[in-house]
């Protein structure tokens, strides 16, 4: 399996990167990782004229904590994203995300903005991302512009970025006191497996032992691309958690999910719609035990 | 176009002249002869590439030789000393964990890397270590004994 | 103590430092100065008439050595079995299966021949095609090959006593089936190979195969090459388990361009071929009927297999009597009917893979006689060691049991996994299962009619005495066989392990069958050790004659010559051999004691080199009746396994916890590679078990025919392994070793089918046993149980 032909630039920083962007526009695309992108080369889905190679910039591989939360370079590798303190001891739904993606390998290469680029559903990053409330930085030559991760994605395999622009940064606040999040996947096998279902959950409790002040549950792979369960979340806010109120927001996740029914996906519409349910029970379950636990 | 780059590969320097599209992969194999870098499925699936860079395990079919410029590299060819075979390579022998070979140059660089992170690893920790390299042979049951092995044997020669 | 000296013991294999270093070197590894690159032209059609072929664009492609067709391959049919020669090199006047070869390039470069490929212009005119079963045999349905009427490649038809008799008799009669999935071997390394070709009309192939007398005979009639000319020499290979036993369009493809230009010609298939061409296990649907009485004697069993065996025979003939013939024992069944029948469709073609023809089968009635057992009232461990044959047994159908450890295998398990505090005991969600299996231990016949030896064993004493060279045709595929040939010549000519040097896999080297239906441990061993008898009787031969010592009074052990009775004097063969070798560093010591290598010195003073010779074909085998000739062998490998498990019964997610398993391998030449067979023979079967499907879309496309979305197990998903060895000394084997490279494989899906009821009550008749399976069977069991 021969790699297409392109021309390879290997800009020193994120400027000269995105001059190159707006050069070469369309023809260009940003190599980061390369774990999904020198694949699709391979099986000629995509060839590129030009190949722009960003994983050196160390400006792009950062981890910046700070009071208000933290803001992660596009090119930080999903292991370091698995182990690195700064997140997993705030954002662990993103860390487990994180060590549940591919293979060791795969995370060594891979990057936290090439699983946002590539706009997968079965993606294991995006469910805490969003779930989290993380924002994208994008930036271009010619102008820089901050969004929500979950306008960010626009439909399979589609998303707001131009033909110029890269990923810079992932913005994630600092959970409010008395929140929580779990992250779940469910694949058949235990590692190196492309998603049937991920679920990520974030609730915000109004103190210790009180109500959930507020909700967010997100689900991967029943859906063009991540999708929020609003009607699951509605129903939390306002209630004291606990497993009957988790079974119900289970079920609405469950109708909030539209997965196709395709002759030849992973698994059926139907299953796939009850482990949404399953995984959803789950992680608010994980996600109530760190709301209530020693973090706060 | 051909360019030539100088890669680092087991402490040693090569220049090479190299297209862009070429991997680091086929660049080890079929220019420099270190073909004790399998290639097994060429995306990133079985890690018989599996090679070590700045640290970290790598598939080489997924990195370009251009990227792998400046880093230093080890491959299999890479573990031997003077003094003979590495503490693992000997443990993948005496253990039986070695069948057809042809995951084993990857699986043993997965290990090395997994024990220089935590030298001792449980028995879970080791099969998380090496989930990226499959194995057909062996059913990983002596690949994990070899592995624990040598971790032990590695502790007792550092005391 | 053993009463061996190297059989039996934990030595490192043979080729274990060279595959830990990265020296060991496998096809792809190889270049030849000059070498051309070689790429296939397939077809994207399942079905469909080939009404041309334009080749002129690839041919003005610089850098294109050569383009070659069926104008140049010729119609010769080839295939495996003789009676169903179906394929020739190229295809010609249609395509049946997607990937069906149409043409090879040869240029200097990869990139060129597969732009070259791309460059030639096939006119198809697609036909009706049919992918399953059902399609296959429907009225109307159109053929893949006009041959076989009814789309049917293979039928068998057999009845042993008289099964509706026996089950007028019975007290319980069960009907039950299971469908599996088509498995692909999944070895590593995929297929590769490079063909050179002399001016003398000598081609060389060499190539990842696991039968280089095959892929000999199979080129030299495909390409009118003289068998003479035509060597094929094995590097190292990384796996087969049944993908690489046969001669594959590759191999055929690289000696033709090779023929043409002059030049070495390297092919190597990428992972999608490997999925395309692999002719692995193939899909079977089982319905079996078993009756028995109510102290759970087994009386009867009627049987009926459908098998997908997609667009070409190949070992598929085989395959459909091996489903039926392998379920005559391990238990005493008196009166078995079988019909199979193998289905030609246009999907890629299966063949054979670890367990050939018996796995699903196995897994079929094994589960089977544990809701037999449970309707009885009986522990299934018991049902078994009820019906439980022994050495001597001979089956329904023939199959001698010349030795057979299933008894002793059940009992080791058992104990082992403490199954008797465990079996209906486990908390809900938590289960554990049993089952067995046997397998042959090597196929009693060639897959082609002759009087052939299956194996011919050379070796040869180095000049001084120091190295023994066992040369044999032998495929060491990563089972482990260089290292037990090594091992049973040592022994053989007494002397240590250390002194042997195997070279195996050259066609240049004798004949051997190679590796496929286990066979080799048992027929090649036997011709090995014949081989090192014969060296061992040479050397004694002169030294008798040099010390006036009757043979018969005289041994090699430990690489010394024992005397049996008054040691002569050894000290002028002693200074003669010093004499001979006095600028020699390594000169063996001035003690009393008369090495190997002193005596072998000595004998070729009056012999010259000293070559021994072996040889090896089975003894006449039991069965006249037709099909009889798959399932007999000299032998049959045994063996039972426990699963234990457990079900996350909201997901459906199977984990397996443990695996206990016992085989009788009759004697272990080597207990550490004995032990690697069975984990390696599990974790296929767990995978088949679990996870594995090759999918294909409804135009008969391959959905993943990569190693991420063909789910084999990675180590996270494999349990801890235990396994036990059980020596039965095989009367028919060397030094009474047999087969356990397949048999082990039988018992695994079912042990676990089991083991998933008795966690969760609920019986399931489909494989694999992914999540989705496992959820909707729960949900179907819940549902039907509370209408109850």
């Amino acid at each position: 399996m021969l790699l297409p032909k392109f021309e390879f630039h290997e800009p020193k920083t994120v400027d000269e990167a995105c001059q190159m962007m707006a050069e070469y526009g369309a023809s260009a695309m940003v190599l980061a990782g390369g774990t999904d992108l020198l694949v699709n080369m391979k099986k000629k889905l995509l060839s590129p004229q030009h190949l722009i190679a960003i994983s050196r910039i160390e400006e792009l591989k950062k981890v910046d904590s700070s009071p208000f939360g933290l803001k992660i370079g596009a090119c930080l590798s999903v292991s370091d994203t698995a182990s690195s303190d700064a997140i997993g001891k705030k954002w662990g739904a993103l860390s487990a995300g994180a060590k549940a993606l591919g293979s060791p390998q795969i995370r060594n290469l891979a990057t936290i903005g090439g699983n946002l680029g590539t706009a997968s559903s079965a993606a294991d990053l995006p469910p805490s991302l969003m779930a989290y409330g993380a924002r994208v930085v994008l930036k271009s030559s010619a102008r820089e512009r901050t969004l929500p991760l979950e306008e960010f994605f626009t439909g399979s395999k589609r998303t707001t970025l131009a033909d110029d622009e890269m990923i810079y940064e992932i913005q994630i606040d600092e959970p409010a006191p008395y929140s929580g999040a779990g992250y779940e996947s469910l694949g058949v096998r235990s590692c190196q497996d492309i998603k049937i279902v991920n679920v990520a959950s974030f609730i915000t409790l109004d103190g210790p032992g009180g109500i959930i002040k507020s909700a967010r549950i997100v689900m991967g792979c029943v859906g063009p691309t991540h999708l929020r369960a609003h009607s699951a979340e509605k129903i939390l806010v306002g209630e004291k958690p606990g497993e009957a109120i988790f079974a119900r927001a289970g079920e609405l996740a469950m109708q909030d999910a539209t997965p196709r029914g395709a002759a030849f996906s992973r698994a059926s519409a139907g299953y796939k719609k009850d482990m949404v349910g399953v995984l959803t029970v789950r992680t608010l379950g994980t996600a109530w035990k760190e709301a209530t636990g020693e973090r706060n | 176009m051909k360019k030539i780059i100088t890669l680092d590969i087991n402490h040693e320097h090569y220049e090479v002249a190299v297209e862009p599209n070429q991997t680091l992969l086929d660049t080890l194999r079929y220019q420099l002869g270190l073909t004790g870098t399998k290639k097994g499925c060429e995306v990133g699936d079985c890690g018989a590439c599996t090679v070590i860079m700045d640290g970290v395990t790598v598939n080489s079919c997924l990195v370009l030789a251009m990227q792998a410029e400046g880093r230093q590299i080890t491959t299999i060819e890479g573990l031997e000393t003077k003094e003979g075979m590495h503490p693992l390579q000997t443990a993948f022998v005496e253990k039986g964990a070695i069948q057809c070979g042809f995951c084993t140059s990857g699986m043993i660089l997965s290990a090395r890397v997994l024990l220089d992170k935590n030298p001792e690893p449980t028995e879970e920790g080791i099969r998380r270590g090496i989930a990226g390299n499959l194995c057909r042979c062996t059913g990983y049951q002596k690949i994990v004994e070899a592995v624990q092995s040598a971790a032990d044997g590695m502790k007792e020669g550092h005391q | 103590m053993s009463q061996y000296d190297v059989i039996g013991t934990r030595a490192p294999r043979v080729d274990a430092p060279a595959k830990a270093t990265g020296r060991a070197i496998f096809v792809d590894d190889m270049s030849m100065p000059g070498m051309l690159y070689g790429a296939l032209l397939q077809s994207p059609y399942a079905h469909a008439l080939i009404r041309g072929i334009d080749v002129s664009a690839a041919l003005k492609l610089p850098g294109v050595k050569a383009v070659v067709t069926h104008k140049e391959a010729g119609l010769v049919k080839y295939g495996v079995s003789p009676a169903r020669y179906d394929e020739t090199i190229f295809c010609y006047d249609k395509v049946r299966q997607v990937g069906d070869n149409i043409a090879a390039v040869a240029a200097v470069d990869m990139a060129t021949a597969v732009e070259a490929a791309s460059l030639i212009k096939v006119d198809y005119e697609e036909l009706p095609a049919v992918f399953t079963i059902e399609e296959a045999l429907a009225d109307g349905a159109p053929l893949v090959h006009d041959d076989y009427k009814r789309n049917i490649s293979a039928e068998v038809h057999q009845e042993f006593g008289d099964v509706e008799a026996a089950l007028k008799e019975c007290d319980l009669i069960k009907t039950t089936s299971l469908k599996s999935k088509r498995q692909d071997c999944a070895f590593i390394e995929p297929q590769g190979c490079i063909a050179t070709y002399d001016l003398s009309g000598n081609l060389t192939l060499y190539s990842s195969t696991q039968t280089t007398h095959y892929v000999q005979r199979s080129l030299a009639m495909a390409l009118g090459a003289p068998v003479g000319k035509v060597r094929v020499v094995k590097p190292y290979v990384g796996g087969g388990f049944g993908s690489k036993a046969s001669a594959s369009h590759l191999e055929m493809a690289a000696c033709l361009l090779a023929m043409q230009t002059g030049k070495p010609v390297k092919m190597i298939f990428d992972r999608e071929q490997v999925f395309l061409h692999g002719r692995a296990r193939h899909q079977f649907v089982h319905t079996m009927t078993t009756g028995v009485k109510k102290d759970g004697t087994i009386m009867a069993l009627k049987h009926e297999a459908w098998l997908n065996g997609g667009a070409y025979s190949s070992f598929g003939i085989a395959t459909v009597y091996y489903a039926g013939s392998l379920l005559g024992g391990p238990y005493k069944l008196p009166n078995m009917k079988y019909d199979g029948y193998r289905i030609a469709t246009n999907l890629p073609a299966c063949g054979a893979q670890r367990g050939h023809g018996g796995v699903i089968a196995r897994s079929c009635w094994e589960q089977q006689l544990d809701m037999i057992a449970e309707e009885l009232g009986m522990d299934p461990l018991e049902l078994r060691l009820k019906n439980i044959m022994t050495a001597g047994d001979v089956t329904c159908n023939d199959l001698d049991m010349s030795s057979l450890g299933m008894k002793e295998c059940i009992e080791v398990v058992r104990d082992a996994s403490d199954w008797k505090n465990k079996k209906g005991k486990l908390p809900q969600g938590k289960g554990i299962g049993m089952a067995c299996g046997f397998f042959v231990s090597g196929a009693g016949f060639p897959i082609y009619r002759s009087e052939t030896f299956h194996c011919t064993v050379t070796i040869k004493v180095t000049e001084d005495g120091g190295t023994a060279i066992v040369s044999t045709a032998s495929a060491e595929i990563g089972q482990g066989s260089d290292t037990t040939f090594a091992m049973i010549a040592a022994e053989g000519m007494g002397i240590p392990l250390g002194m042997v040097r195997i070279e195996s896999g050259d066609t240049d080297f004798g004949v051997d069958l190679g590796a496929y239906s286990s066979r080799q441990t048992l027929m090649t061993g036997q011709a090995t050790k014949q081989a090192a008898e014969n060296v061992k009787m040479q050397v004694l031969d002169a030294l008798s004659k040099e010390l006036h010592v009757p043979v018969e009074d005289m041994d090699i052990k430990k690489g010394y010559i024992v005397f049996k009775k008054d040691k002569p004097d050894l000290s002028a063969l002693k200074t003669r051999y010093i004499k001979e070798h006095r600028e020699w560093t390594d000169n063996p010591s001035l003690d009393d004691e008369l090495s190997f290598r002193e005596a072998s010195r000595i004998a070729f003073f009056t012999k010259g080199t000293i070559v021994g010779t072996g040889m090896y074909k089975p003894p006449e085998l039991g069965g006249k009746f037709k099909g009889a000739a798959v399932g007999t062998s000299p032998a049959y490998g045994c063996s039972a396994q426990i699963a234990e498990v457990s079900v996350d019964e909201q997901t459906g997610r199977i984990t397996i916890e443990k695996m206990t398993d016992a085989h009788d391998c009759g004697q272990a030449i080597n207990r550490t590679s004995v032990e690697a067979q069975m984990h390696g023979s599990m974790a296929m079967g767990l995978g088949e078990a679990l996870f594995e499907e090759v999918k294909f879309d409804d135009k008969g496309r391959l959905l993943n025919g990569d190693l991420a979305e063909y789910k084999m197990p990675t180590a996270l998903d494999m349990p801890p392994m235990e396994a036990l060895i059980v020596e039965s000394h095989e009367p028919n084997g060397p030094y009474g070793a047999k087969e356990v490279g397949e048999g082990n494989i039988m018992p695994t899906i079912a042990a676990v089918l089991n083991a998933v009821h008795d966690a969760i009550g609920v019986r399931i008749h489909e494989l694999p046993l992914n999540p989705e399976r496992v959820y909707l069977a729960i949900k179907e069991y819940r549902e039907k149980n509370a209408k109850q």
